[in-house]
């Protein structure tokens, strides 16, 4: 094949097109170097086709550039030497200034997005720490409620309702080893404002005043800590006034009772 | 050429008001879509961002280079399955020259306008390697014609076009 008949072969054509395969594109590409006539041949294909691609050219929306250009990642401003902008500072064109002022109004606003965001988050995790540390408290609590009827020095009293309130039911868990007493008030009602609940434990048919139950800590608490009893056979609940006299004697209706 | 090669904004909003629309016109003809051809477009100017280091001068004329691009970056995006998948919503008829029939029905611009004038057979060819990105054992099994005859085909598809655009 002569050197025209290669040119003429298609291959300069399909070479620019993209369209040759790997090696025709090497061989042509080392014909190039050899045959200046291919070369030649190469380059008035190449114009003739991008001047047939100028005149057919399709102008792209205007607002494309902006958005492609946005895109890039210019070097730009790395050109010029960073020793000269440093050292001639007042040079730098009014242009580039603006920039900076705007560069600095965002980063305002980012700083202050940042503060903002920051301090909610750390009310939050205020808020999430104190909302855990009373869960754990809680949680410990109820723990330590559940562990007291499970030990074995633990004796048990349920006291049941008495005629003026049948339904009124509490158990009292006395440890017999630390003698601490712990009183559920599984159901007792609202008491009059004017009056409080107290334990008492019934030794030889006498009572011993065990303390007044917050009716409010009940709702909180499942166990209530109430004073210690050193001996008792039984123990009973009274509605007594408050604020009265002589404390260490009842006066009220009993409500509920129950023997070890 | 070096202040392409450093990136240089200004290089490439120079490039772009020179070559955009040139590169616009055949992402057109092979993607159609105005929006799919807005996102190829960038794509384009991406690549050539990106590649600009790879661009050998001995090898060809920057525009051929940034035309292939074009061409590339079009024809693996109507290769790829989202645009297969909006594709598949419209009517038949614009799939049609795909499969190989031999009237494509396509908006004849640019380089596009030159392959009307080409025989039918041929036309075909070169539209599906083209534009489309089939290579020449893809067309030969789609069309059912043997390798050599779509490589001489194409060979003289091209011959045809050389003087056509000359």
């Amino acid at each position: 094949m002569t050197i025209e008949e290669y040119i003429s072969s298609g291959i300069v054509e399909g070479y620019v097109l993209g369209l040759a395969s790997d090696e025709e594109r090497n061989e042509f590409e080392k014909m190039c170097k050899q045959h200046p006539e291919v070369l030649a041949a190469r380059t008035a294909f190449e114009i003739a086709l991008e001047k047939q691609a100028m005149e057919n050219a399709v102008a792209p929306p205007s607002f494309l550039k902006n958005k492609i250009l946005s895109g890039l990642n210019f070097s730009s401003e790395n050109t010029i030497a960073p020793a000269k902008v440093i050292s001639l500072p007042a040079a730098v064109p009014a242009k580039n200034l603006s920039w900076l002022k705007y560069a600095a109004a965002a980063c305002l606003i980012l700083l202050a997005g940042s503060i903002y965001l920051n301090i909610s988050l750390s009310n939050k995790n205020k808020d999430l720490q104190n909302t855990y540390n009373n869960s754990v408290a809680e949680l410990n609590e109820v723990k330590k409620g559940m562990e007291i009827p499970s030990n074995p020095n633990v004796k048990m009293a349920a006291m049941n309702g008495m005629d003026i309130s049948p339904k009124s039911f509490a158990t009292v868990y006395w440890d017999t080893a630390s003698h601490d007493v712990y009183l559920l008030a599984n159901n007792l009602p609202a008491p009059p404002t004017d009056k409080q609940y107290q334990l008492w434990a019934l030794l030889d048919g006498k009572p011993i005043d065990l303390g007044m139950l917050n009716y409010d800590l009940k709702q909180k608490k499942l166990l209530v800590r109430m004073k210690n009893a050193q001996d008792a056979q039984a123990f009973a609940i009274t509605l007594e006034k408050k604020n009265r006299a002589n404390v260490a004697v009842p006066e009220g209706d009993m409500y509920v009772m129950g023997k070890l | 050429m070096a202040s392409l090669r450093q990136r240089n904004e200004k290089a490439f909003s120079y490039l772009y008001d020179n070559y955009s629309s040139a590169l616009y016109g055949i992402v057109n003809a092979i993607v159609v879509d105005k929006e799919i051809a807005n996102d190829v477009l960038q794509n384009v100017f991406v690549n050539i961002w990106k590649k600009i280091e790879s661009y050998d001068a001995s090898k060809g004329r920057l525009f051929t280079w940034m035309l292939n691009i074009a061409r590339n970056a079009s024809i693996d995006e109507i290769r790829s399955k989202g645009f297969k998948d909006s594709q598949k919503n419209q009517s038949l008829s614009e799939n049609v020259d795909i499969a190989g029939s031999t009237s494509p029905a396509i908006d004849d611009v640019g380089l596009k306008k030159v392959l009307t004038k080409l025989k039918g057979d041929l036309r075909v060819l070169v539209d599906m390697s083209y534009f489309q990105g089939f290579t020449h054992e893809e067309i030969s099994k789609a069309l059912n014609i043997p390798l050599g005859t779509v490589k001489t085909r194409i060979r003289s598809a091209l011959i045809q076009l050389r003087t056509m655009i000359q």
